[in-house]
């Protein structure tokens, strides 16, 4: 699925955080988007999936015009935003958070799913969410990934505190959600993983795109120089 | 034993009907993150809804029911949801003035309609004995309320555990971002939430109205006392435990009004129970378990004055001129005590105002301290006391029970003390006003001071007392007090950075509070010869709320604004029914008011300007050209493009 963010700018109360923000997601490809803390990676994230509405500019997802759609409209429209941090609902179990990532209808299916995708959810399924390891909580939070059958999935450093082991399994699935034919945008703090898998990158430096291209254009200088804001 | 059975049975019945209605508030405040005070007027409103459709209506009582419950609970939820999304960005303090305004609007509208006195409910449930304990005999009434109470507990349960609405309800309480972006919208989530609660507030309504054999809607309104009493016991969080919570309220006040007959000190007890029951939660529950509900917002400074300081310093000049004049004006002539009401109640404003606007805290009792300043007034006169040494032990005496309730709220948070103040102002009119220590059955006597008998004399006096306490006001907001209290608005974690205690300040401006309404009470008190329970009737302390959320947000306009809307304008309309129609606009306004408070209403206004300069780029611009191609050019035609406005939130 294609999604243009089309001459975008979004903030918070007065504060300005995007501005300008060009960017394309072409079908079935993984677009990494990197940048330094505070950049604005997060917050492009949630203004493509609605958390968030643009002070200007448009999003179009497959051609249609989605600006200011609320966030479940657009899950409808097959988007799926894993936030930041442990994207699951600590009080609820494993059973009832894949419940709500289901389509209505669909819940035993979609659990099934999940737990063939995640055999360690299976085992846990009556347990409080909550109450699990930062991994298990990130398997359940990306489950949604697969259950709800996405074409575009944004994914917020979806590896975060995590173990080396546990990242490399996340890693697993996000190739095989891109086989998939999925489209990926994806916010990583492992800059090299993330540019092995992606298609195109962007490099995002102080809420503007700094570069946008495929991975082999961009030397190490630029992605150190957008992190740090300095030349080497 | 056998002498306790009825009161046991009466008691479970009754508590079966608070635990009710407390899992309506539970469900609405988890859900949303507003805890609606005007719950109990909710009930109320079903309950005369039901009167009116049955015995006015004469519909049959079922058809009754299923309309109370299944339309109007519901229409009531989809209206409250979108209160509650409009109080949802406004601070504590302005969520609870919100449905402060909600609780004085509907009250008054209930008795816009159905009057003050309270009327006879029939029975509707079959009162035929369905079995007998020892004795005593429990009707199908009592059985068909408890079943019904157990019934709609387990539903809940069920449908919580269940359901995917159920589960997506708990979704909300702890993400409702994640929700959506899962796929549920919350907005619906939450209406579903409030429709349930608005239902489970019909029905506790009307079923306690039938076990009262009466309709009051003064009696109706304080269900939300028992009901948070019961709430209490579930830390307001567990459905479930609601009920339980409200068969332990309901049983324990049976008992304690058994008990309490040999003793007629303690007369009244029973009604305090729901209070006592909220005051020990709020010390014994741990602070991690009473967490507040909802995002936690930050109330914004006042922004400074548009009008420049001569003008704003001439206004203030000329309204103490025209102050001064008022006893000699021509509109004023046998109005004169009413505006000594209004200078009295000065005081009374100025320190909810330095409560509530300046320190962001809450109280729904100022009017019971201002009943303790003129009871203080009125026994330290008796014993022979000056009256101004008589006026300042009466604010003194507030302090003490300023600071019982203060300390264990204050460790909470500010939604625990407006409810410790609800549930003290009510205990006050409830258990205390009557006890010969207080205003005792008749009234009290009072004395103005020596030489100021003329209504004249005494209103300079008073005017004096006003601007002084005006004074009083503006300098504590000025002093390192008000300073703290406003960092405290303005970042909490910078203060304690700085290494100041928060909690302590906080506890003082109540007291302070406390005292100056103290303080006003004993005027208003020593105004009429006498005083007694009725002039001090707790939804006052509602209503000066719901007034000052309205009378601007300065000190000044709180001090002049307010007590002329609430004692002057009455005074000269006369008619009981256009000052109830006025008190349903003082609790609209405030409803607006507290909405407001965080400029709320910028939001939709700038939207609609953006969307009228849209306008002219749009078809209006398109007809302007087509005009001018057709007339030709001319200077009329040009379009006129509007800045783009752009909304911020």
């Amino acid at each position: 699925m294609t999604l243009v963010l089309e001459n975008l700018a979004a903030g918070y109360g007065g504060t300005t955080v995007l501005r300008g923000i060009n960017l394309v997601v072409p079908p079935s490809s993984v677009v990494a988007l990197l940048g330094a803390n505070g950049a604005g990676k997060t917050t492009l994230l949630r203004v493509a999936s609605g958390l968030l509405k643009p002070s200007a500019g448009r999003i179009h997802l497959e051609g249609r015009d989605v600006t200011g759609s609320s966030p479940h409209q657009l899950v409808r429209r097959g988007v799926c935003h894993v936030p930041e941090g442990r994207g699951v609902f600590p009080s609820l179990t494993v059973r009832e958070n894949l419940v709500l990532q289901s389509v209505a209808g669909n819940e035993s299916d979609a659990i099934a799913r999940a737990v063939s995708a995640f055999p360690r959810l299976g085992e846990r399924l009556s347990q409080l969410a909550g109450t699990m390891s930062g991994g298990e909580q990130q398997m359940l939070a990306l489950a949604r990934a697969y259950i709800q059958s996405p074409r575009l999935i944004l994914l917020d450093e979806v590896s975060m505190g995590l173990a080396p082991k546990i990242v490399d399994e996340i890693f697993e699935f996000l190739a095989m959600l891109a086989q998939s034919g999925a489209s990926l945008l994806l916010v990583e703090q492992y800059v090299t993983r993330a540019l092995e898998v992606a298609d195109f990158v962007y490099l995002i430096n102080r809420g503007e795109i700094a570069f946008a291209g495929e991975p082999s254009e961009l030397d190490a200088a630029d992605v150190f120089k957008a992190y740090v804001g300095v030349g080497l | 034993m056998n002498e306790y059975i009825p009161y046991i049975i009466f008691g479970v019945t009754s508590g079966a009907v608070f635990g009710i209605s407390a899992m309506g508030l539970v469900l609405t405040y988890k859900t949303s993150g507003v805890f609606n005070i005007a719950h109990g007027a909710v009930c109320a409103a079903g309950a005369y809804v039901f009167y009116s459709l049955r015995q006015q209506a004469d519909l049959p009582w079922p058809v009754a029911a299923a309309l109370v419950v299944c339309v109007f609970g519901p229409l009531m939820g989809i209206v409250l949801e979108r209160l509650a999304v409009a109080f949802s960005g406004v601070p504590t303090a302005f969520k609870i003035v919100g449905t402060v305004g909600l609780l004085v609007a509907l009250q008054s509208l209930i008795t816009l309609i159905y009057g003050s006195t309270s009327r006879v409910f029939d029975p509707f449930l079959p009162q035929g004995e369905a079995f007998s304990v020892s004795g005593t005999k429990v009707n199908y009434e009592q059985v068909i309320i408890l079943l019904l109470g157990f019934a709609a507990a387990g539903a809940l349960v069920t449908f919580f555990r269940l359901s995917r609405l159920g589960t997506a309800m708990r979704g909300v309480v702890d993400d409702p971002a994640l929700l959506d972006l899962t796929g549920d919208s919350p907005t619906r989530v939450r209406r579903y939430a409030w429709i349930i609660g608005s239902s489970f507030a019909a029905m506790s309504g009307v079923l306690f109205a039938s076990t009262q054999a009466q309709i009051d809607v003064n009696v109706l309104t304080l269900l939300v006392v028992q009901a948070f009493g019961a709430a209490t016991i579930a830390r307001f969080q567990s459905l479930p435990l609601c009920i339980v919570g409200g068969i332990v309220v309901g049983l324990l006040q049976k008992l304690v009004s058994k008990e309490i007959t040999a003793y007629p000190d303690l007369q009244g007890l029973d009604l305090a129970t729901p209070f006592i029951v909220l005051f020990i939660g709020l010390l014994v529950i741990p602070r991690r378990k009473l967490v507040e509900t909802g995002r936690q917002i930050r109330a914004k400074a006042v922004p400074p004055s548009r009008v420049p300081r001569p003008f704003r310093a001439a206004g203030y000049g000329t309204t103490l001129l025209v102050a001064l004049a008022i006893p000699q004006l021509w509109f004023v002539g046998a109005h004169l005590p009413a505006y000594n009401q209004a200078l009295t109640q000065v005081t009374l404003f100025v320190s909810l105002h330095l409560l509530v606007r300046t320190s962001g805290q809450i109280s729904l009792c100022h009017f019971g301290f201002a009943a303790i300043g003129a009871i203080g007034l009125g026994h330290m006169q008796g014993y022979g006391m000056p009256f101004a040494l008589a006026v300042i032990i009466g604010g003194l005496l507030c302090i003490p029970p300023a600071l019982l309730i203060a300390i264990p709220a204050i460790r909470l948070s500010g939604l625990y003390l407006a409810l410790a103040t609800l549930g003290f102002g009510i205990m006050l009119a409830q258990f205390c006003y009557g006890k010969s220590y207080m205003f005792g059955f008749g009234s009290l006597a009072t004395e103005r001071p020596a030489g100021f008998s003329d209504d004249e004399t005494y209103y300079y006096l008073l005017l004096g007392v006003a601007v002084a306490s005006v004074i009083a006001v503006l300098v504590i907001e000025r002093s390192r007090l008000g300073r703290v209290l406003r960092g405290l608005s303005d970042s909490p974690v910078a203060l304690q950075t700085l290494g100041l205690s928060v909690n302590v300040a906080r506890v003082i401006v109540f007291c302070i509070s406390g005292f100056m309404a103290g303080i006003s009470g004993a005027l208003y008190g020593s105004l009429f010869g006498s005083v007694s329970a009725s002039t001090f009737n707790y939804v006052n302390s509602l209503v000066i709320l719901a007034v000052l959320a309205i009378s601007g947000r300065r000190v000044m306009s709180a001090a002049i604004v307010a007590p002329v809307l609430l004692y002057v304008i009455p005074n000269y309309i006369g008619d009981p029914d256009m000052n109830t129609m006025l008190q349903m606009a003082f609790g609209l306004a405030a409803m607006f008011a507290a909405a407001n408070a965080q400029g709320g209403w910028d939001v939709p206004f700038t939207r609609l300007a953006e969307r009228s300069s849209d306008r002219l780029r749009g078809p209006a611009e398109a007809r302007l050209r087509r005009l001018e191609a057709h007339d030709g050019p001319s200077d009329k035609a040009q379009p006129v493009h509007g800045p783009r406005v752009p909304v911020t939130r």
